[in-house]
């Protein structure tokens, strides 16, 4: 009984999750002095906490065309993250 | 078959014609597009362009592009290249090939293709132009150019 409290205790204050940065086309022009990994529990906090120390990216992360992914593919900002996810800040794409 | 490179090197097109074509004896009608490097970017001209892609996700979203193009048309096969890295105006950049039974779904699908690239392919360009390097914008005409796809969504 003891050990399923402390694995529940364990579950409940895990919500902040370690999270490793990938900044590409114009924004990683503005994301030179960002650290590689930051803790947070969404995109949406992640974009919240960088623009706190980096405005100017902040600014262009609020930019509605700017899309964000987690480990590979493409969701809303207030995808909950796991320990370990890859985010990625895409702005629009200029192939072809 | 469809087959997605992507590659710093350049790309033959009669070989990839011919891969194309000696698919199947069914094969009638294929359609191949190639992209290449302008030398002009907003009226003003260009010495290199750089290509940065997002690796993994870039052939991930190709191939849910080709899987598409696949269930909307009838299609024998595909190959689509996108060359990454460094560019010099004139170089082939992108190539999109298509074999079919009948001519309209190879024009169909190879336009679908090029057109998805443009917009939901996780490549970027970068261009220089008298030494200043900067980022180009995406166009408005590329997303009109592939929403028209949208309204006969599956």
């Amino acid at each position: 009984m003891e050990s399923q409290e402390a694995g529940v205790q364990k579950l409940v204050t895990r919500t902040i999750a370690l999270i490793n940065l990938l900044f590409f086309g114009r924004l990683g022009d503005f994301s030179k002095d960002v650290p590689a990994t930051i803790e947070a529990s969404t995109p949406a906090e992640i974009r919240q906490r960088l623009t706190t120390d980096h405005p100017t990216l902040g600014k262009e992360l609020s930019e509605p065309q700017v899309l964000v992914s987690v480990n590979q593919m493409i969701v809303s900002w207030d995808q909950p993250l796991a320990d370990g996810s890859e985010v990625a800040f895409l702005p629009p794409v200029t192939g072809g | 078959m469809n087959r997605i490179r992507i590659q710093t090197h350049d790309f033959d097109l009669a070989q990839e014609y011919h891969q194309l074509r000696e698919l199947s004896s069914t094969v009638g009608a294929v359609v191949t597009f190639t992209g290449l490097v302008r030398d002009f970017e907003l009226d003003a001209s260009i010495d290199s362009l750089s290509l940065q892609h997002y690796p993994g996700m870039t052939e991930t979203l190709l191939q849910e592009i080709v899987d598409q193009a696949n269930k909307r048309w009838q299609l024998i096969g595909s190959t689509v290249i996108h060359r990454v890295g460094e560019l010099l105006p004139r170089d082939q950049i992108v190539f999109v090939g298509v074999a079919s039974q009948h001519r309209a779904d190879a024009f169909e699908a190879a336009q679908f293709i090029m057109d998805y690239l443009k917009t939901k392919a996780t490549f970027w360009k970068q261009v220089s132009q008298d030494g200043q390097q900067h980022w180009v914008e995406s166009k408005d005409a590329d997303n009109d150019a592939a929403s028209r796809w949208d309204s006969t969504d599956d």
